[in-house]
């Protein structure tokens, strides 16, 4: 047993003492030492000392509970086209969730969007209202939800490409930026009827969306069930705990008119600071370029995969890096033909954007986000999209800082290859945006 | 080798009595860390509101509010959480779900679940409230330090008890900690929290016991930053309330949907 005497100055100061002084007098010195060493108080260090007087001085913070969020968008910037030079256009955009218990076992959901942008330009005007959700929550038990409404069902572990998001496809109205969380936030959600059943460490989800339009609107205010309900689909979704660190996720897409599609969802936790994962996707169907165009073709088994990890580090910068894969998207060959093919290069672009596909066979993504960057409250955010067979390059860069109801945020992005190239191609040759957004 | 006189051996043997005597009976340091954290940990599932103050020189430069719901998990005996940020408005209605070093954090805007790693703190000072639901004599292995007298969070002279915790558990964030203990009633009062290399990340003062689900409990945590003493977080702990999370809802496929009766 260690003796409870403190490793203080105090107690080297007495070994000093005590070794010059006769053995009759340790007993009674020792004694009231040991006594006098447990009574000391250990005085509070001057930062302590400020610390808890800070504390005895913090004012009550009052969070306000509330069932909705609101926030402005007021944007301005400029896009330097290619041939036409730089492009003033501005932006105000208003964007609502609201999530309501209409009743112990009921909720309402509702989540809207308008973009109103202009640029002085004649036709350069529009107006874009998405619809993103609006369904009805039925919980009869803490083991079973049933839902029915337009619901943004989202799925995947991956950053920059989801193959296994397989409602992604037509959910884009309105893009008014390319940051993965804008792209998955601001579209379309499917109107669907949904059950999802809960047990320990595990869950099924049952979701049946119906054909409910024909084609895609561009009327502002239209609910443009024809974008997200073109087709009758269903997805099963499987998942199992069966450790702390092992946790699939398994998917099951049918569409009318296509073979099913089985995904898979991994993420792994590979050191206090890292995390691993991979996204997959495959099943039988025909190449991209022949869904794109139309043509009848044999259909094979295609994968499609993201798989990539996220590194913290001490100074909370964190860095994902992403491979991408699809097995239905044109090789370096068949990529290069197509480029020569005229009006079919642009309806395989058109049908690309509109599926969120990728565009060629494989790609790179990397994804760093440094919070509290180069100052508290501000936070830096860069992305480059790496395109593997024709080498062009999308960069992006944030940054943004945070008032206690605002944010004042600011992105570049620079396109970078060939005239007919996955970015290269791209309207603008780069873009800068300022915005502000208010939170109300 | 010389011999030692009995004259001089027997006053010394005297004094190393006197002192072993009240160490023969030192109490059981795993027992004293189990009653400090059920002081600090309701013994069933539970809710509570945690607001963070953040300063830095002083000043206040961010706040924030999460309502944290947690039971135990029955094999571990590890507190299980889920956490809703409530404040502030730009971060209202993200839900993090802690279970070890298991972590999933959903953004309702994007519908997307990540898993995240214990050091990616995607909303800062998260970091420092999900600590508030740990049962820290699961994880680490106490010894009894002894009586020591020291000034508490409420700046009193206090009679208390210290035990050094060794981690057990490779995966914890902090490697060895310093806990002192009331030594009248086992209240937690201060600690002092450090890394692998043994540097010292945070000091933590409990404060403000008051009645809360059925005992004395802190409501108030100041945290203090090992490297930058400037950097001071109060945590406040308030709405504490039994709600029964069940244990189905602690997963990560039903973050999407969770919406405490709270709000």
């Amino acid at each position: 047993m260690k003796p409870i005497v403190k490793k203080t100055s105090m107690t080297i100061h007495h070994k000093v003492i005590t070794a010059a002084l006769p053995t009759g007098l340790l007993l009674p010195l020792l004694t009231s030492m040991a006594v006098a060493s447990a009574a000391a108080p250990d005085g509070l260090d001057a930062p302590d000392l400020d610390a808890l007087n800070l504390a005895d001085s913090a004012p009550q913070q009052a969070s306000e509970r509330r069932d909705w969020q609101l926030f402005a968008e007021l944007a301005a910037g400029s896009r330097d086209e290619r041939g036409a030079g730089w492009q003033d256009e501005q932006r105000l955009s208003l964007d609502l969730t609201a999530d309501v218990r209409l009743h112990e076992d009921w909720r309402a959901q509702l989540s809207n969007r308008l973009d109103l942008g202009w640029t002085g330009t004649p036709g350069g005007d529009h107006q874009v209202n998405t619809l993103r959700e609006a369904y009805l929550s039925w919980q009869p038990a803490a083991t079973q939800i049933y839902d029915l409404g337009r619901v943004n069902l989202r799925h995947g572990v991956a950053l920059g490409f989801n193959p296994s998001d397989f409602f992604k496809a037509g959910a884009l109205r309105s893009v008014t930026s390319l940051a993965p969380a804008s792209l998955r936030e601001n579209r379309l959600g499917t109107g669907l009827a949904r059950g999802q059943w809960l047990w320990d460490g595990g869950s099924v989800s049952a979701v049946y969306a119906p054909k409910l339009g024909d084609t895609r609107s561009s009327a502002p205010l239209d609910a443009d069930f024809g974008a997200s309900n073109p087709r009758e689909r269903g997805l099963l979704v499987l998942s199992q705990t069966f450790t702390d660190w092992l946790n699939p996720q398994w998917l099951l897409f049918t569409e009318a008119g296509q073979r099913p599609q089985f995904g898979l969802n991994l993420s792994l936790l590979a050191t206090d600071a890292s995390v691993l994962y991979v996204e997959y996707a495959g099943g039988q169907t025909a190449s991209q370029i022949d869904r794109a165009l139309g043509r009848p073709a044999a259909e094979s088994f295609q994968s499609q995969l993201a798989a990539g990890f996220t590194q913290t580090f001490a100074s909370k910068l964190s860095l994902t890096l992403e491979y991408q894969y699809s097995s239905a998207a044109p090789d370096a060959g068949e990529w290069r033909a197509l480029q020569h093919a005229g009006q079919d290069y642009g309806r395989y672009r058109g049908w690309v954007g509109t599926m969120q596909a990728l565009t060629t066979r494989e790609a790179l993504f990397a994804y760093a986000s440094w919070p509290d960057f180069p100052l508290a409250k501000a936070e830096l955010t860069a992305m480059l999209r790496h395109d593997l067979v024709d080498q062009s390059s999308l960069a992006w860069l944030q940054a943004q800082y945070h008032f206690e109801r605002a944010d004042l945020v600011v992105q570049w992005q620079y396109n970078h290859g060939d005239a007919l190239s996955v970015y290269g191609a791209l309207p603008a040759r780069q873009s800068l945006h300022a915005f502000l957004r208010f939170h109300f | 080798m010389r011999r030692i006189s009995t004259t001089l051996l027997s006053p010394l043997l005297a004094t190393l009595a006197l002192l072993a005597g009240p160490l023969q009976a030192a109490p059981d340091a795993q027992q004293l860390l189990a009653a400090s954290d059920s002081i600090r940990n309701p013994d069933k599932p539970f809710a509570l509101t945690t607001t963070l103050t953040e300063y830095r020189k002083g000043k206040q430069v961010d706040s924030s509010a999460l309502a944290i719901y947690s039971r135990a998990d029955a094999k571990s005996g590890q507190f299980r959480s889920l956490l809703r940020f409530v404040a502030p408005v730009r971060d209202t209605g993200k839900l993090m779900l802690k279970n070890g070093n298991e972590l999933w954090f959903h953004d309702p805007a994007s519908k997307g679940t990540i898993r995240i790693s214990p050091q990616q703190r995607l909303l800062g000072q998260a970091a420092n409230g999900d600590v508030v639901t740990v049962n820290l004599s699961l994880d680490y292995r106490a010894e009894y330090s002894g009586e020591e007298s020291i000034q508490d969070g409420e700046k009193q002279t206090r009679a208390s008890q210290k035990l050094n915790l060794t981690a057990n558990n490779p995966e914890v964030t902090y490697h060895r900690i310093e806990l002192w203990l009331d030594a009248g009633n086992q209240r937690p009062l201060k600690a002092k929290f450090y890394s692998e290399s043994n540097r010292l990340l945070k000091t933590a003062y409990y404060r403000k016991y008051q009645n809360e689900l059925g005992r004395e409990r802190p409501t108030e945590t100041v945290i203090i930053d090992g490297l930058d003493p400037n950097w001071v977080t109060v945590m406040r702990f308030s709405d504490y309330a039994w709600k029964d999370v069940p244990e189905s809802w602690l997963q990560r496929d039903y973050l999407p949907r969770f919406k405490p009766e709270l709000d």
